[in-house]
Protein backbone atom coordinates (compact mmCIF):
# COMPACT_ATOMS: atom_id res chain seq x y z
CA UNK A 1 0.00 0.00 0.00
CA UNK A 2 1.12 3.38 -0.45
CA UNK A 3 -0.02 5.08 2.76
CA UNK A 4 -0.21 4.45 6.00
CA UNK A 5 -3.87 5.29 7.39
CA UNK A 6 -2.14 4.99 11.07
CA UNK A 7 0.48 7.65 10.65
CA UNK A 8 -0.34 9.57 7.35
CA UNK A 9 3.62 9.01 6.36
CA UNK A 10 3.97 7.06 3.16
CA UNK A 11 5.67 4.15 3.14
CA UNK A 12 7.51 1.90 0.48
CA UNK A 13 5.92 -0.35 -1.92
CA UNK A 14 7.48 -2.94 -4.44
CA UNK A 15 6.52 -3.08 -8.15
CA UNK A 16 3.86 -6.05 -7.02
CA UNK A 17 1.97 -4.20 -4.14
CA UNK A 18 1.93 -1.12 -6.35
CA UNK A 19 0.15 -2.95 -9.20
CA UNK A 20 -2.39 -4.94 -6.56
CA UNK A 21 -3.29 -1.08 -5.38
CA UNK A 22 -3.91 -0.16 -8.96
CA UNK A 23 -6.75 2.46 -9.44
CA UNK A 24 -7.11 3.30 -5.63
CA UNK A 25 -4.15 5.26 -5.79
CA UNK A 26 -5.39 8.41 -6.48
CA UNK A 27 -8.33 8.04 -4.33
CA UNK A 28 -6.11 7.14 -1.34
CA UNK A 29 -3.65 9.94 -1.22
CA UNK A 30 -7.30 12.01 -1.08
CA UNK A 31 -8.41 10.63 1.58
CA UNK A 32 -5.91 9.10 3.92
CA UNK A 33 -5.72 10.16 7.52
CA UNK A 34 -3.06 12.43 8.77
CA UNK A 35 -1.33 13.12 12.26
CA UNK A 36 -2.61 15.16 14.64
CA UNK A 37 -1.38 18.23 13.98
CA UNK A 38 -1.04 18.15 10.19
CA UNK A 39 -4.93 16.93 9.95
CA UNK A 40 -6.71 20.97 9.87
CA UNK A 41 -4.13 20.59 6.48
CA UNK A 42 -3.91 18.23 3.83
CA UNK A 43 -0.65 17.62 3.17
CA UNK A 44 1.20 19.18 -0.02
CA UNK A 45 1.51 16.53 -2.50
CA UNK A 46 4.88 16.53 -4.80
CA UNK A 47 5.34 14.36 -8.22
CA UNK A 48 8.54 14.11 -9.78
CA UNK A 49 8.97 11.93 -12.72
CA UNK A 50 12.71 10.71 -13.52
CA UNK A 51 15.35 9.65 -10.99
CA UNK A 52 18.33 11.19 -12.73
CA UNK A 53 20.93 13.71 -11.44
CA UNK A 54 17.55 16.09 -11.65
CA UNK A 55 14.82 14.27 -10.48
CA UNK A 56 16.71 12.26 -7.80
CA UNK A 57 18.25 15.46 -6.45
CA UNK A 58 14.71 16.97 -6.57
CA UNK A 59 12.80 14.44 -4.67
CA UNK A 60 15.41 14.29 -2.12
CA UNK A 61 15.88 17.47 -0.64
CA UNK A 62 11.91 18.41 -0.94
CA UNK A 63 11.32 14.90 1.39
CA UNK A 64 14.61 15.80 3.63
CA UNK A 65 13.49 19.36 3.76
CA UNK A 66 9.92 19.16 3.73
CA UNK A 67 10.11 17.73 6.87
CA UNK A 68 7.37 15.14 6.85
CA UNK A 69 4.82 18.24 5.40
CA UNK A 70 5.20 17.60 2.17
CA UNK A 71 4.54 13.62 0.26
CA UNK A 72 6.70 13.18 -2.11
CA UNK A 73 6.74 10.72 -4.85
CA UNK A 74 9.21 9.78 -7.76
CA UNK A 75 8.25 8.21 -10.66
CA UNK A 76 10.97 5.92 -11.83
CA UNK A 77 10.80 2.51 -13.63
CA UNK A 78 14.43 1.64 -13.15
CA UNK A 79 15.52 -0.11 -9.87
CA UNK A 80 18.88 1.71 -10.53
CA UNK A 81 20.46 4.87 -12.46
CA UNK A 82 23.70 4.34 -14.27
CA UNK A 83 25.20 7.38 -14.71
CA UNK A 84 26.30 9.13 -17.81
CA UNK A 85 28.88 11.04 -16.18
CA UNK A 86 31.55 8.96 -15.76
CA UNK A 87 30.81 5.95 -18.39
CA UNK A 88 33.58 7.32 -20.26
CA UNK A 89 35.82 6.48 -18.04
CA UNK A 90 34.38 3.20 -17.64
CA UNK A 91 34.77 2.70 -21.35
CA UNK A 92 38.66 3.54 -20.76
CA UNK A 93 38.75 0.44 -18.01
CA UNK A 94 38.97 3.07 -15.18
CA UNK A 95 36.31 2.06 -13.29
CA UNK A 96 34.12 -0.97 -13.04
CA UNK A 97 30.29 -0.70 -14.15
CA UNK A 98 29.17 -0.81 -10.47
CA UNK A 99 30.23 2.06 -9.61
CA UNK A 100 28.65 4.26 -11.70
CA UNK A 101 25.57 2.48 -10.69
CA UNK A 102 23.17 3.83 -8.02
CA UNK A 103 20.37 2.64 -6.22
CA UNK A 104 17.16 4.93 -4.49
CA UNK A 105 17.82 3.34 -0.90
CA UNK A 106 18.70 7.12 0.04
CA UNK A 107 15.98 8.40 -1.20
CA UNK A 108 13.54 6.11 0.65
CA UNK A 109 15.32 6.97 3.59
CA UNK A 110 14.62 10.37 3.22
CA UNK A 111 11.23 9.73 2.86
CA UNK A 112 10.56 9.40 -0.61
CA UNK A 113 7.87 6.76 -1.97
CA UNK A 114 8.99 5.39 -5.19
CA UNK A 115 6.43 4.38 -7.73
CA UNK A 116 8.92 1.98 -10.07
CA UNK A 117 6.91 2.32 -13.28
CA UNK A 118 6.99 4.59 -16.23
CA UNK A 119 4.98 7.91 -16.62
CA UNK A 120 2.76 7.75 -19.53
CA UNK A 121 0.69 10.94 -19.59
CA UNK A 122 -0.20 14.23 -17.49
CA UNK A 123 -3.25 15.98 -16.93
CA UNK A 124 -2.70 19.80 -15.83
CA UNK A 125 -6.16 20.17 -15.17
CA UNK A 126 -6.94 17.80 -12.71
CA UNK A 127 -3.33 17.88 -12.07
CA UNK A 128 -2.77 13.82 -12.24
CA UNK A 129 0.27 12.14 -14.17
CA UNK A 130 -0.88 8.38 -15.32
CA UNK A 131 0.94 5.75 -15.36
CA UNK A 132 1.44 2.15 -17.30
CA UNK A 133 -1.24 0.33 -16.37
CA UNK A 134 -3.63 3.26 -15.90
CA UNK A 135 -2.77 4.10 -12.44
CA UNK A 136 -3.40 7.80 -11.44
CA UNK A 137 -1.32 10.07 -9.05
CA UNK A 138 -2.42 13.29 -7.91
CA UNK A 139 -0.06 16.39 -7.33
CA UNK A 140 -0.04 19.53 -6.15
CA UNK A 141 2.77 20.21 -7.88
CA UNK A 142 4.70 18.10 -10.62
CA UNK A 143 8.02 18.10 -11.34
CA UNK A 144 9.54 16.41 -14.97
CA UNK A 145 13.15 15.43 -15.19
CA UNK A 146 12.70 13.01 -17.86
CA UNK A 147 16.46 13.91 -19.37
CA UNK A 148 16.57 13.44 -22.88
CA UNK A 149 15.47 11.36 -25.75
CA UNK A 150 17.05 9.66 -28.70
CA UNK A 151 16.12 11.45 -32.26
CA UNK A 152 16.39 8.48 -34.46
CA UNK A 153 14.78 9.82 -36.77
CA UNK A 154 17.73 12.39 -37.75
CA UNK A 155 19.64 9.81 -39.25
CA UNK A 156 18.48 7.71 -41.67
CA UNK A 157 17.76 3.86 -41.15
CA UNK A 158 18.95 4.37 -37.07
CA UNK A 159 16.24 3.19 -34.77
CA UNK A 160 16.08 1.27 -31.39
CA UNK A 161 17.04 -1.98 -32.89
CA UNK A 162 20.15 -0.36 -35.27
CA UNK A 163 21.58 1.14 -32.02
CA UNK A 164 22.03 -2.53 -30.49
CA UNK A 165 24.12 -2.61 -33.21
CA UNK A 166 25.46 0.75 -33.52
CA UNK A 167 25.27 1.85 -30.13
CA UNK A 168 24.53 5.29 -28.98
CA UNK A 169 25.49 5.02 -25.38
CA UNK A 170 24.06 8.59 -24.34
CA UNK A 171 22.30 7.21 -21.75
CA UNK A 172 23.65 5.32 -19.35
CA UNK A 173 23.32 1.29 -18.67
CA UNK A 174 22.93 -1.70 -21.44
CA UNK A 175 24.48 0.62 -23.88
CA UNK A 176 27.64 1.97 -22.08
CA UNK A 177 28.24 -1.81 -21.87
CA UNK A 178 27.39 -2.91 -24.58
CA UNK A 179 30.11 0.02 -26.43
CA UNK A 180 32.40 -1.44 -23.68
CA UNK A 181 32.28 -4.91 -25.18
CA UNK A 182 32.58 -4.16 -28.77
CA UNK A 183 35.22 -2.07 -28.13
CA UNK A 184 36.82 -5.17 -26.33
CA UNK A 185 36.27 -7.16 -28.91
CA UNK A 186 37.29 -5.15 -31.81
CA UNK A 187 41.03 -6.01 -33.57
CA UNK A 188 44.08 -4.06 -33.15
CA UNK A 189 44.39 -1.81 -36.50
CA UNK A 190 40.31 -1.00 -36.15
CA UNK A 191 38.70 1.81 -37.21
CA UNK A 192 36.13 3.02 -34.28
CA UNK A 193 33.93 6.07 -35.19
CA UNK A 194 31.88 8.36 -32.90
CA UNK A 195 29.25 10.90 -34.68
CA UNK A 196 28.58 14.06 -32.36
CA UNK A 197 25.22 15.69 -32.50
CA UNK A 198 24.30 19.08 -33.38
CA UNK A 199 23.42 21.38 -30.43
CA UNK A 200 21.83 21.01 -27.94
CA UNK A 201 22.57 17.81 -26.79
CA UNK A 202 23.52 16.37 -23.36
CA UNK A 203 27.01 16.68 -21.67
CA UNK A 204 28.67 18.96 -24.79
CA UNK A 205 32.31 17.94 -24.40
CA UNK A 206 30.86 13.89 -23.63
CA UNK A 207 32.17 12.69 -27.49
CA UNK A 208 35.33 14.60 -27.39
CA UNK A 209 36.11 12.80 -23.98
CA UNK A 210 35.17 9.88 -24.96
CA UNK A 211 37.44 9.50 -28.57
CA UNK A 212 40.67 10.52 -25.70
CA UNK A 213 39.25 7.98 -23.38
CA UNK A 214 38.85 4.94 -26.22
CA UNK A 215 42.22 6.14 -28.13
CA UNK A 216 43.98 5.64 -24.32
CA UNK A 217 42.40 2.50 -24.40
CA UNK A 218 43.34 1.59 -27.53
CA UNK A 219 47.12 2.70 -26.93
CA UNK A 220 47.05 -0.34 -24.27
CA UNK A 221 45.68 -2.38 -25.92
CA UNK A 222 45.39 -2.43 -30.12
CA UNK A 223 47.55 0.71 -30.77
CA UNK A 224 47.20 0.59 -34.60
CA UNK A 225 43.39 1.47 -34.25
CA UNK A 226 41.94 4.75 -35.11
CA UNK A 227 39.41 6.55 -34.11
CA UNK A 228 37.17 9.19 -36.62
CA UNK A 229 34.41 12.12 -35.06
CA UNK A 230 31.92 12.79 -37.39
CA UNK A 231 30.51 16.06 -36.11
CA UNK A 232 27.19 18.13 -37.10
CA UNK A 233 29.17 20.57 -35.63
CA UNK A 234 31.77 23.21 -37.22
CA UNK A 235 33.71 23.66 -33.55
CA UNK A 236 33.38 21.89 -30.20
CA UNK A 237 33.30 22.74 -25.96
CA UNK A 238 36.98 23.01 -24.65
CA UNK A 239 38.52 22.19 -28.33
CA UNK A 240 41.40 23.74 -28.07
CA UNK A 241 42.28 21.22 -25.18
CA UNK A 242 41.11 18.53 -26.63
CA UNK A 243 43.32 18.96 -29.58
CA UNK A 244 46.24 19.81 -27.22
CA UNK A 245 45.70 16.32 -26.03
CA UNK A 246 45.42 14.30 -29.53
CA UNK A 247 48.27 15.81 -30.54
CA UNK A 248 50.65 14.96 -26.95
CA UNK A 249 49.37 11.85 -26.00
CA UNK A 250 47.40 10.52 -29.36
CA UNK A 251 49.28 11.45 -32.55
CA UNK A 252 47.64 10.36 -35.51
CA UNK A 253 44.80 8.17 -33.89
CA UNK A 254 42.05 11.07 -33.73
CA UNK A 255 40.63 12.46 -36.87
CA UNK A 256 37.62 15.30 -36.59
CA UNK A 257 35.51 16.09 -39.34
CA UNK A 258 33.77 18.92 -38.76
CA UNK A 259 30.16 19.54 -40.72
CA UNK A 260 31.08 21.98 -42.91
CA UNK A 261 33.90 19.36 -44.17
CA UNK A 262 31.41 16.54 -44.52
CA UNK A 263 30.79 15.49 -40.86
CA UNK A 264 27.43 16.09 -40.78
CA UNK A 265 26.28 12.11 -40.56
CA UNK A 266 22.56 12.02 -43.11
CA UNK A 267 22.47 7.67 -42.74
CA UNK A 268 23.45 4.31 -41.25
CA UNK A 269 23.95 0.60 -42.46
CA UNK A 270 24.00 -1.72 -39.78
CA UNK A 271 24.89 -4.58 -42.16
CA UNK A 272 27.46 -3.39 -43.72
CA UNK A 273 28.45 -1.59 -40.40
CA UNK A 274 28.73 1.94 -42.27
CA UNK A 275 27.88 5.51 -41.90
CA UNK A 276 27.04 7.73 -44.89
CA UNK A 277 27.47 11.71 -44.63
CA UNK A 278 25.52 13.93 -46.07
CA UNK A 279 28.14 15.21 -48.47
CA UNK A 280 28.23 11.51 -49.66
CA UNK A 281 31.40 10.42 -48.08
CA UNK A 282 31.20 6.61 -46.88
CA UNK A 283 32.95 5.30 -43.98
CA UNK A 284 33.08 1.85 -42.96
CA UNK A 285 33.58 1.10 -38.70
CA UNK A 286 34.70 -1.42 -37.22
CA UNK A 287 32.91 -0.30 -33.62
CA UNK A 288 30.49 2.32 -34.21
CA UNK A 289 29.05 4.89 -31.60
CA UNK A 290 26.19 6.85 -33.19
CA UNK A 291 24.93 9.65 -31.02
CA UNK A 292 22.01 10.96 -32.84
CA UNK A 293 20.22 14.50 -32.24
CA UNK A 294 18.23 14.94 -28.97
CA UNK A 295 15.02 16.07 -27.61
CA UNK A 296 13.22 16.18 -24.26
CA UNK A 297 12.16 12.63 -22.84
CA UNK A 298 8.70 11.59 -24.35
CA UNK A 299 6.39 12.63 -21.40
CA UNK A 300 7.62 16.26 -21.73
CA UNK A 301 6.10 15.69 -24.71
CA UNK A 302 3.22 13.46 -23.77
CA UNK A 303 2.84 16.63 -21.39
CA UNK A 304 2.09 19.08 -23.98
CA UNK A 305 5.80 20.81 -22.27
CA UNK A 306 7.70 21.10 -25.28
CA UNK A 307 8.22 23.62 -28.07
CA UNK A 308 9.06 22.68 -31.63
CA UNK A 309 12.50 22.23 -31.05
CA UNK A 310 11.66 19.74 -28.92
CA UNK A 311 12.63 20.88 -25.72
CA UNK A 312 10.71 22.99 -22.56
CA UNK A 313 10.70 26.17 -22.26
CA UNK A 314 11.26 27.48 -18.45
CA UNK A 315 11.07 30.78 -16.23
CA UNK A 316 14.64 31.46 -15.58
CA UNK A 317 14.32 31.94 -11.79
CA UNK A 318 12.92 29.02 -10.89
CA UNK A 319 12.31 26.65 -13.69
CA UNK A 320 8.79 26.90 -13.84
CA UNK A 321 6.93 25.23 -17.41
CA UNK A 322 6.31 28.83 -19.18
CA UNK A 323 2.74 27.51 -19.75
CA UNK A 324 2.37 25.55 -16.99
CA UNK A 325 2.13 27.20 -13.54
CA UNK A 326 2.19 23.90 -11.55
CA UNK A 327 4.45 22.25 -13.60
CA UNK A 328 8.69 22.48 -13.12
CA UNK A 329 10.94 21.28 -15.69
CA UNK A 330 14.65 20.76 -15.04
CA UNK A 331 17.78 19.02 -16.53
CA UNK A 332 18.29 17.82 -19.46
CA UNK A 333 14.67 18.18 -21.07
CA UNK A 334 14.56 22.20 -19.99
CA UNK A 335 16.02 25.15 -21.96
CA UNK A 336 18.39 26.61 -19.74
CA UNK A 337 20.98 27.68 -22.05
CA UNK A 338 23.52 28.82 -21.43
CA UNK A 339 23.85 26.35 -18.87
CA UNK A 340 24.59 23.20 -20.42
CA UNK A 341 23.02 20.16 -20.39
CA UNK A 342 24.84 18.38 -17.55
CA UNK A 343 24.12 16.12 -14.36
CA UNK A 344 25.71 19.21 -12.38
CA UNK A 345 23.57 21.51 -14.08
CA UNK A 346 20.35 19.36 -13.26
CA UNK A 347 21.78 18.92 -9.92
CA UNK A 348 21.80 23.07 -9.23
CA UNK A 349 18.50 23.64 -11.04
CA UNK A 350 16.73 20.62 -8.62
CA UNK A 351 17.61 22.92 -5.40
CA UNK A 352 16.17 26.23 -6.64
CA UNK A 353 13.07 24.04 -7.72
CA UNK A 354 12.74 21.91 -4.31
CA UNK A 355 13.44 25.15 -2.62
CA UNK A 356 10.26 27.39 -4.53
CA UNK A 357 7.92 24.08 -4.13
CA UNK A 358 8.50 23.85 -0.23
CA UNK A 359 7.99 27.72 -0.08
CA UNK A 360 4.75 27.65 -2.31
CA UNK A 361 3.36 24.65 -0.22
CA UNK A 362 4.53 25.08 3.25
CA UNK A 363 5.17 28.73 3.39
CA UNK A 364 9.14 28.26 4.06
CA UNK A 365 11.28 30.89 3.17
CA UNK A 366 12.22 31.31 -0.43
CA UNK A 367 15.48 32.91 -1.50
CA UNK A 368 17.07 34.25 -5.01
CA UNK A 369 17.85 31.14 -7.28
CA UNK A 370 21.09 30.73 -8.00
CA UNK A 371 22.51 28.11 -10.85
CA UNK A 372 25.59 26.87 -11.13
CA UNK A 373 27.94 24.16 -13.10
CA UNK A 374 31.20 22.84 -13.10
CA UNK A 375 32.22 20.20 -15.90
CA UNK A 376 35.52 18.05 -15.54
CA UNK A 377 36.87 15.91 -18.23
CA UNK A 378 39.51 13.62 -18.58
CA UNK A 379 42.11 13.68 -21.73
CA UNK A 380 44.03 10.77 -20.21
CA UNK A 381 45.60 9.44 -16.56
CA UNK A 382 45.78 11.99 -14.70
CA UNK A 383 45.24 14.79 -17.26
CA UNK A 384 41.57 16.44 -16.68
CA UNK A 385 40.42 19.98 -17.70
CA UNK A 386 37.33 21.94 -16.09
CA UNK A 387 35.03 24.66 -17.16
CA UNK A 388 32.37 26.40 -14.78
CA UNK A 389 30.15 28.88 -14.60
CA UNK A 390 27.99 31.23 -12.23
CA UNK A 391 24.82 31.81 -13.10
CA UNK A 392 21.50 33.90 -13.20
CA UNK A 393 18.24 34.21 -13.88
CA UNK A 394 17.51 36.97 -16.31
CA UNK A 395 14.64 38.19 -17.59
CA UNK A 396 14.29 36.23 -20.54
CA UNK A 397 16.94 33.28 -20.01
CA UNK A 398 19.83 32.25 -17.86
CA UNK A 399 22.48 34.40 -17.86
CA UNK A 400 26.01 33.43 -17.25
CA UNK A 401 28.67 34.93 -14.58
CA UNK A 402 32.21 34.80 -14.30
CA UNK A 403 32.95 31.52 -16.58
CA UNK A 404 36.23 30.15 -16.50
CA UNK A 405 37.79 27.10 -18.56
CA UNK A 406 41.27 25.13 -18.14
CA UNK A 407 43.89 26.80 -19.89
CA UNK A 408 45.92 25.30 -23.04
CA UNK A 409 49.62 24.06 -21.71
CA UNK A 410 48.75 24.13 -17.78
CA UNK A 411 50.90 22.37 -15.46
CA UNK A 412 50.53 18.23 -15.54
CA UNK A 413 50.73 18.79 -11.79
CA UNK A 414 47.21 21.31 -12.02
CA UNK A 415 45.91 18.62 -14.54
CA UNK A 416 46.85 15.64 -12.05
CA UNK A 417 45.18 17.95 -9.02
CA UNK A 418 42.00 18.43 -11.30
CA UNK A 419 41.54 14.48 -11.89
CA UNK A 420 41.47 13.94 -8.11
CA UNK A 421 39.08 17.25 -7.73
CA UNK A 422 36.96 15.19 -10.18
CA UNK A 423 36.95 11.78 -8.75
CA UNK A 424 36.08 13.78 -5.58
CA UNK A 425 33.22 15.56 -7.34
CA UNK A 426 32.11 12.03 -8.75
CA UNK A 427 31.20 10.44 -5.16
CA UNK A 428 30.09 13.75 -4.08
CA UNK A 429 27.53 14.43 -6.33
CA UNK A 430 25.80 10.95 -6.33
CA UNK A 431 25.81 11.13 -2.90
CA UNK A 432 24.01 14.41 -3.03
CA UNK A 433 21.35 12.87 -5.91
CA UNK A 434 20.74 9.56 -4.16
CA UNK A 435 21.78 9.81 -0.53
CA UNK B 1 23.77 41.70 -6.69
CA UNK B 2 20.44 40.96 -6.92
CA UNK B 3 20.67 39.02 -3.64
CA UNK B 4 20.22 41.94 -1.53
CA UNK B 5 16.69 42.64 -3.22
CA UNK B 6 14.50 40.07 -1.25
CA UNK B 7 14.55 41.60 2.17
CA UNK B 8 17.23 39.30 4.31
CA UNK B 9 17.22 40.17 7.87
CA UNK B 10 21.00 39.80 9.01
CA UNK B 11 20.26 39.15 12.86
CA UNK B 12 24.24 40.15 13.20
CA UNK B 13 27.06 39.96 11.92
CA UNK B 14 30.48 39.46 13.11
CA UNK B 15 32.85 36.25 14.16
CA UNK B 16 31.05 33.75 16.08
CA UNK B 17 27.71 35.36 15.46
CA UNK B 18 25.07 33.52 13.79
CA UNK B 19 24.22 35.65 10.70
CA UNK B 20 21.19 34.33 8.43
CA UNK B 21 22.07 30.46 8.75
CA UNK B 22 18.91 29.61 6.72
CA UNK B 23 19.92 31.44 4.30
CA UNK B 24 23.17 30.00 5.02
CA UNK B 25 21.27 26.72 4.62
CA UNK B 26 20.07 27.79 1.16
CA UNK B 27 23.58 28.82 -0.24
CA UNK B 28 24.96 25.73 1.28
CA UNK B 29 23.34 23.51 -0.98
CA UNK B 30 25.23 24.53 -3.77
CA UNK B 31 28.85 23.89 -1.81
CA UNK B 32 27.23 20.20 -1.36
CA UNK B 33 27.81 18.95 -4.75
CA UNK B 34 31.26 19.08 -4.60
CA UNK B 35 31.85 19.08 -0.80
CA UNK B 36 29.23 16.30 -0.20
CA UNK B 37 31.48 13.00 0.23
CA UNK B 38 33.43 13.00 3.54
CA UNK B 39 35.95 10.66 2.96
CA UNK B 40 38.89 12.04 4.55
CA UNK B 41 41.62 11.43 1.48
CA UNK B 42 39.06 13.73 -0.75
CA UNK B 43 40.87 16.20 -2.62
CA UNK B 44 37.93 18.35 -2.24
CA UNK B 45 37.14 18.79 1.70
CA UNK B 46 34.24 18.01 3.72
CA UNK B 47 33.10 21.70 4.84
CA UNK B 48 31.49 21.73 8.50
CA UNK B 49 35.31 20.96 9.81
CA UNK B 50 35.61 24.67 9.18
CA UNK B 51 35.35 27.27 12.02
CA UNK B 52 33.38 30.24 11.30
CA UNK B 53 37.20 32.79 10.67
CA UNK B 54 38.28 30.30 8.58
CA UNK B 55 35.37 29.86 5.83
CA UNK B 56 35.15 33.66 5.59
CA UNK B 57 38.73 34.31 5.02
CA UNK B 58 38.95 31.14 2.48
CA UNK B 59 35.98 32.44 0.92
CA UNK B 60 37.21 36.10 0.71
CA UNK B 61 40.72 34.73 -0.25
CA UNK B 62 39.02 32.98 -3.22
CA UNK B 63 36.65 35.87 -4.12
CA UNK B 64 40.04 38.60 -3.99
CA UNK B 65 41.63 36.13 -6.21
CA UNK B 66 44.72 35.20 -3.44
CA UNK B 67 44.01 31.90 -2.99
CA UNK B 68 44.06 29.78 -5.84
CA UNK B 69 41.26 27.08 -8.18
CA UNK B 70 39.28 29.17 -10.60
CA UNK B 71 36.37 26.91 -9.61
CA UNK B 72 36.10 28.52 -6.06
CA UNK B 73 37.36 31.22 -7.37
CA UNK B 74 33.99 31.50 -9.23
CA UNK B 75 32.28 30.21 -6.78
CA UNK B 76 33.37 33.22 -4.24
CA UNK B 77 33.00 35.60 -6.69
CA UNK B 78 28.58 35.04 -6.82
CA UNK B 79 28.78 35.59 -2.81
CA UNK B 80 28.72 39.31 -1.36
CA UNK B 81 29.75 39.46 2.29
CA UNK B 82 26.44 38.88 3.41
CA UNK B 83 26.05 35.43 1.66
CA UNK B 84 29.67 34.21 2.80
CA UNK B 85 28.89 34.93 6.81
CA UNK B 86 25.36 33.50 6.10
CA UNK B 87 27.38 30.13 5.31
CA UNK B 88 29.92 30.84 7.78
CA UNK B 89 27.34 30.92 10.04
CA UNK B 90 25.44 27.70 8.71
CA UNK B 91 28.62 25.83 8.20
CA UNK B 92 30.34 26.87 11.62
CA UNK B 93 26.73 25.95 13.32
CA UNK B 94 26.92 22.46 11.90
CA UNK B 95 30.25 21.18 13.83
Amino acid sequence: MMTDEAGGRTVGFSRRQFTRSSGGLGLATATVGFPVPLRSQARGRVVVIGGGAGGATCARYLAKDGQGVLAVTLVEEQPRYTTCFYSNLYLAGWRDFDSIAHGYDGLEAAGVEIAPMRAVGVDPVAKSVRLEGGEMLTYDRLVVAPGIDLDYDSIERYSEQTAEIMPHSWKGGVQTKLLRSQLQAMPNGGLFVITAPPDPYRCPPGPYERASLVAYYFTQTKPKSKILILDAKDSFSKQALFEEAWNTYYKGMIEWVPGEFGGTVASVDPKGMTITSAAGDVHEADVANVVPAQEAGRIAHEAGLVDGGGWCPIVPASMRAQNQSDIFVLGDAAIASPMPKSAFSANSQAKVVAMTIRSELTGSRSFPARYRNTCWSSLAPDDTVKLGANYEPGEDKIESVDPFISKVGESRDMRMKNRQEADAWYDSITADIFG
Amino acid sequence: MTLFAVGVMIVARGPGVAADAAYGEYLAQECATCHGADAEDASIPPLPSLRYEELVAALKAYREGTRPNPVMQSVARSLGDAEIEALAAYFSGQS
